[in-house]
């Protein structure tokens, strides 16, 4: 497949990413940032250790990836509503010969980019605010998640705003689904408060295997692998479906 | 430059339909397409050519399946049935050829609000696969033409909306298509920028077929050698403007000026059985007869009358599209 209008859209949704870069970050930064202040620094002394580590760093990780999957989930939700809804700009790019394909894929890729530059922002920011420090290779390691989990919701995003055809409608289906998977998944708390038969359930939950795979990496040293399997095979159905409903979409 | 190579695509195309074989001069070929959204029927065995190099108007009131047809020639949609052909490829089977070679300004201006006129032109000219050298330099072009140099790194939203049209136009233009639809271009344009948009499409005439949908008659009437109407999914007449009033039958309308005694002799006409109608206001006595042959009796009525003028009102392309389309308004 030649991937050049893809690479054109995408190039595009970076040059408007970099126009107003600052008060983006600034935004992302601020909420994942006020809850590490809150529950990583102000619980930290009721709450005590976590898994053997303490509570600060245990969530710390899952704060740097709920930034990136966020920002990847919310940047193609609403550029592909905006651009089919209201600029109408979607129908400008297909009387051009680039196939609907490669559509899907610049705003599945720039979900993505936005979930890379804004997860790696909050980063530096607990990075810089705490002492935790992570190994080179824990840190390497922890992209085999963060790439598959942005992309994974970069793909509910375009599936979410290929569907959705009112705005209320999209914020509804974020506080209903998105953000009730996210906080499920353990960011908060270790997946072994849940009871027996209600963990195993859970750690089917692609945002399980996400986070849960996320915290194992930056804070054990571990890599799990089936985690992460199951993360790249999430991922790869969730394209496939954006792909199916986004041409199925514009069919109508 | 794309119609340097057009022989070419026809020479070894296989983009032919046997069927129903394209003449080198034809640029658009419609045949029997029909569109269904349910149980409501857009286009209804749709038949349409359209030769290379003119200027085209679709006409046709609200929901007459103007847009569905411009939709199904733009390969954005696919018809229920029948086969539609632009420069000679099938727009079901070869959509991404026939993209290469059409412009296309939609109803809606759809212009990127968050970049600036010129990135609008460079983002499609990528879209397009054009080399950064050969488009920027048809920018430039474009730009001047359409006298948007000066605004180049402004965005779209400070633009007036006859600046935000002409930007439209000018995508469209940017990869030098051989077919540029326009659907209603000027709708919801002042006078003035509505006479700028037509001076454009006039500069640009000849060198590509132009296809566009209306709803100012005047529009059709100015720009278009050829001019269709049609209504309820189907085509009712084609033919160039002068070609189109002369198939109203029925009588015509006379302006007559007397010097005075208007109502008298306006009087004496309203008795005539071939006289339909009649107005007057001040001196001018309008009369509509039933058939253009009674005008000898009319003439002989007005024996005696001190005339100032006689003459025939001209159909309009508004009578004709009326007394196709009915005058109940669409919803």
């Amino acid at each position: 497949m030649n991937l050049r209008g893809a690479i054109a859209i995408w190039r595009r949704d970076m040059l408007v990413l970099r126009r107003s870069i600052f008060s983006e970050l600034v935004a992302v930064v601020a909420y994942p940032l006020t809850i590490y202040l809150a529950f990583g620094i102000g619980m930290q002394g009721y709450i005590g250790p976590v898994d053997g580590v303490s509570y600060g760093l245990f969530i710390a990780p899952g704060l740097i990836t709920m930034t990136a999957v966020n920002a990847a989930y919310n940047e193609s939700v609403w550029s592909l509503w905006f651009h089919r809804k209201v600029q109408f700009t979607i129908e400008s790019y297909r009387v051009t010969p680039i196939s609907v394909s490669e559509i899907v894929i610049a705003k599945i890729l720039s979900g993505f980019s936005h979930g890379l530059v804004k997860g790696l922002a909050v980063a530096l920011v607990i990075f810089a605010i705490t002492p935790f420090r992570f190994p080179l290779t824990s840190l390497v390691a922890y992209l085999a998640f963060l790439i598959p989990g942005s992309a994974l919701f970069s793909c509910a995003g375009v599936i979410s705003g290929t569907l959705m055809d009112k705005p209320e409608t999209i914020g509804r289906v974020e506080a209903v689904l998105i953000m009730p998977l996210i906080f499920m998944s353990g960011l908060f708390f270790p997946l072994s408060s849940y009871p027996p038969a209600v963990a195993s359930l859970v750690r089917l939950l692609p945002t399980t295997a996400l986070f849960e795979g996320a915290r194992q990496t930056l804070v054990n040293g571990s890599f799990s692998i089936p985690f992460s399997a199951s993360l790249y095979l999430f991922a790869a159905a969730a394209f496939a479906a954006a792909l199916l409903i986004f041409r199925s979409k514009l069919a109508e | 430059m794309h119609r340097d190579i057009f022989p070419a695509y026809h020479a070894r195309s296989c983009h032919y339909n046997l069927l129903f074989p394209m003449k080198a001069d034809t640029a658009i070929i419609a045949r029997a397409v029909t569109k269904r959204y349910g149980s409501l029927t857009a286009l209804d065995s749709f038949d349409l050519e359209v030769e290379r190099g003119t200027i085209f108007a679709l006409l046709g009131p609200n929901g007459a399946g103007k847009t569905t047809l411009i939709r199904i020639l733009t390969t954005l949609m696919r018809p229920t049935s029948g086969e539609a052909f632009v420069s000679g490829l099938n727009t079901a089977r070869q959509g991404r050829e026939i993209r290469r070679q059409i412009g296309v300004v939609p109803q809606e201006n759809s212009l990127d609000r968050y970049l600036t006129a010129r990135e609008n032109l460079e983002l499609h000219a990528r879209l397009h696969t054009m080399e950064p050298k050969k488009y920027r330099r048809r920018i430039d072009e474009l730009l001047e033409l359409f006298g948007l140099a000066g605004r180049q790194h402004d965005f779209p939203d400070t633009f007036s909306g006859g600046m935000q049209r002409r930007l439209v136009v000018a995508r469209a233009l940017i990869h030098e298509p051989m077919v540029l639809f326009l659907d209603e271009p000027t709708t919801g344009l002042d006078p003035q920028s509505r006479r700028a948009v037509w001076d454009y499409i006039r500069s640009i005439a000849g060198r590509m077929t132009i296809f566009l949908t209306t709803h100012y008659l005047e529009e059709a009437e100015q720009l278009c050698e050829r001019i269709a109407i049609m209504d309820h999914g189907r085509l009712i007449t084609i033919g160039s403007s002068a070609e189109l009033k002369a198939q109203l039958t029925g009588g015509a309308t006379y302006e007559i000026e007397f010097a005075d005694r208007a109502e008298l002799f306006a009087e004496a006409l309203r008795r005539m059985s071939c006289v339909g109608g009649l107005e007057i206001a001040d001196r001018v006595v309008t009369v509509k007869l039933e058939r253009w042959e009674c005008l000898a009796e009319v003439v002989s009525a007005l024996n005696g009358a001190e005339l100032r003028r006689i003459s025939l009102r001209e159909r309009t392309l508004e009578e004709v599209f009326i007394s196709l389309t009915g005058k109940g308004v669409r919803e």
